[in-house]
């Protein structure tokens, strides 16, 4: 009977209690000081479930017909995200530790926040207007960019190997079916299958990388592996070894994510096959999410196994900037071409993460945030681009042909974005990709800078044959051209505005980015 | 490697016992059942069609659907059994946890049933 009640009864007495309303009380004190910096997390999930119920209800109501719910969903999203930008924007604890240290919140986390969800915004707003031409008429579809970017909010904030896991697997889920999003079109569907397969078994690398952190230490949390590891010896230590393998294989999948060269084989493809308002998300949103996590791992948390993670870093950068700039030269494809381009970006971006300094990791932030000006920029053209003719085919290089002459602006805007990403001199693009180089040859990396500045040689080449098509070529034939909407025009302008401002005065930048990157260093 | 087998030596032994135990129920009801055939003892069982046929028939990807569902409410109830058990140690935060994963649950079952992923027709 003692056995009985001690084992029985008297746990149970607790749960009596749960409801008592003092003890909620307690727990509701507990809780003030993680919501106030789970604020925007909570609000933007909340908004999700009751848009996700709003739209269940009333887009099966017969009584109303059943009616299209996208544009007023667009406009809630929009506002939906500006409040998340807000909340995330107002908040007044510098540092903190949550949830028995699952999640940090730091100038890194919450700048880098913000920065996606303005990206966010901009992408939902000039992809609205493409998405109604499409027929793409699932509100769901503006719920999956939501819980993407909710998702990528949880990643970037992760501080545990298991909730960097599942705000991974959470946004790379949203984004398989954002890329097959288009249900009766075969190349969305193909799209988000290989993004999906290939995606998971990434996935799988990551958690196979994870599981032998896990075995070999015991812990999964990065304040613990920080702790542990640092100053380790990897010469005598007989944990190193299997770390090391957990690292190689984190780093793939890592590499994979961002489409790094030897692993980039997937994201021509699925940018080309996704509908064009899912490609312009992948473009802009995920990328500088990904490196801010992996930031923290390598700089910060396995910050002693640096010669190990530095030589792949060196590595890939070299791949991806060579594959990027020379294969691009043979795309036809409008989408294909800004696809290899980003790969060579990437390799850009990690040089500067194997510079492996304070200049190095603020020129990397700098490198993020004018790359994304770009391409919303870019991508804005890309959308406008529509004529009678090819408004249902997937753009080639000859659309952009007289673009020059048909809409002055247009061209003009488009014809900045490409000198920017080549690196001419009077604009963001050139002063952000010198940071760069400056940063690598600071840290000796002579080799890899050399060879990415003469390949960033031959990708000036295709951007400026771009520039050469939009002003020198006739199109063939005419068409009826379609007027550029309000929302990409407002874009392409801002971003104008943006890449040339950044080289007049680039210091206001430059100092959020090294706000960003002393919280590694 | 010694922790290992200290640490692990009892799963090795439900393996091994669990692999035993397959061996003699599988065994025991092959050798000692009677055994009379026919063709609607043999047919694919609560199925839906038959998994030895050609491989280029048209199947309704509704069966697809019934089973991701089916597998995140069976996923539900593997949450709540551990739940059930420990909630006397995790407090009031594993309680309401548990209480917001099955509200969020809950709007995910709304959103199935009014966009109508359950009818069958």
């Amino acid at each position: 009977m003692d056995f009985l009640l001690v084992n029985y009864i008297l746990p149970r007495l607790d749960l009596i209690e749960l409801f008592n309303l003092n003890q909620f009380m307690d727990f509701a004190l507990l809780q003030q000081n993680y919501f106030k910096m789970f604020l925007p997390e909570v609000f933007l999930s909340t908004s999700i479930f009751i848009l996700c119920l709003h739209a269940s209800l009333i887009v099966t109501s017969r009584r109303l017909s059943y009616p299209l719910v996208m544009q007023s969903f667009g406009k809630l999203s929009v506002l939906i995200l500006f409040l998340t930008f807000l909340l995330v924007n107002n908040n007044a604890i510098l540092f903190m530790l949550t949830y028995q240290n699952t999640f940090i919140f730091d100038l890194l986390s919450s700048n880098v926040k913000q920065i996606i969800l303005v990206g966010a915004l901009f992408c939902i707003i000039i992809s609205e207007n493409s998405l109604i031409k499409q027929q793409i008429n699932n509100f769901e579809y503006f719920l999956l960019v939501l819980s993407a970017v909710l998702g990528l909010l949880f990643l970037v904030s992760s501080y545990d190997m298991l909730s960097l896991y599942l705000a991974i697997e959470m946004q790379s889920l949203c984004l398989y079916v954002l890329a097959a999003a288009k249900k009766d079109s075969s190349f969305s569907t193909e799209a988000g299958l290989k993004y999906f397969i290939l995606g998971s078994f990434s996935s799988a690398l990551l958690l196979f990388g994870i599981s032998f952190l896990y075995g070999s230490t015991g812990t999964t949390n990065f304040d613990n592996f920080h702790l542990l590891f640092a100053g380790i010896d990897s010469e005598t230590s007989s944990l190193t070894q299997s770390v090391e393998i957990a690292l190689i294989c984190i780093m793939a999948a890592f590499f994979f994510k961002i489409a790094a060269a030897p692993f980039h084989m997937w994201s021509p493809d699925v940018y080309e096959g996704s509908p064009t308002s899912s490609t312009i998300f992948f473009a802009v949103v995920p990328k500088i999410a990904l490196f801010a996590i992996f930031l923290r791992l390598f700089q910060f948390v396995f910050a002693s196994f640096e010669e190990l993670f530095l030589f792949a870093l060196v590595f890939f950068s070299i791949a991806s900037v060579i594959s990027g700039s020379f294969v691009a030269l043979r795309q036809k494809k409008l989408k294909r071409l800004l696809a290899y381009s980003s790969i060579s970006h990437v390799g850009y971006l990690l040089l500067a993460f194997a510079a492996n300094s304070l200049e190095g990791t603020q020129s990397l932030f700098f490198y993020l945030v004018i790359y994304m000006v770009t391409s919303l920029c870019l991508w804005s053209v890309v959308l406008s681009l529509d004529t009678l003719t090819n408004e249902k085919r997937s753009k080639t290089l000859i659309d952009l042909a007289s673009v020059g002459s048909v809409n002055p602006y247009l061209g003009f805007g488009a014809m900045l974005a490409f000198f920017s990403l080549a690196g001419v001199p009077p604009l963001a693009g050139f002063f952000a990709k010198m940071e760069i180089f400056l940063s690598a040859l600071s840290s000796s990396l002579f080799f890899a800078s050399t060879v990415a500045i003469l390949s960033s040689v031959v990708a000036s080449y295709y951007y400026i044959r771009l520039i050469k098509t939009m002003y020198f070529e006739k199109k063939r034939e005419n068409s009826f051209i379609f007027p550029v909407n309000r929302a990409c025009s407002l874009t392409i302008s801002v971003a104008v505005f943006f890449l040339l401002y950044f080289f007049v005065n680039p210091y206001l930048l430059l100092l959020l980015a090294q706000k960003m990157a002393l919280c590694l260093f | 490697m010694f922790f290992l087998v200290e640490e692990y030596y009892p799963i090795l032994l439900l393996l091994f016992i669990s692999i035993g135990l397959a061996c003699i129920i599988l065994g025991a009801s092959y050798f000692l059942g009677i055994q009379k055939p026919d063709t609607e003892k043999v047919s694919v069982y609560e199925c839906g069609f038959d998994p030895y046929e050609d491989s280029r028939n048209k199947f309704d990807v509704r069966f697809y659907l019934i089973a991701i569902l089916f597998i995140v409410f069976d996923l539900e109830a593997l949450f709540l059994f551990p739940w059930a058990v420990s909630l006397s140690h995790i407090g009031s935060m594993g309680f309401w946890t548990m209480i917001d994963f099955i509200f969020e649950l809950v709007v995910g079952f709304v959103y199935v049933w009014k966009i109508g992923a359950l009818d069958w027709e």
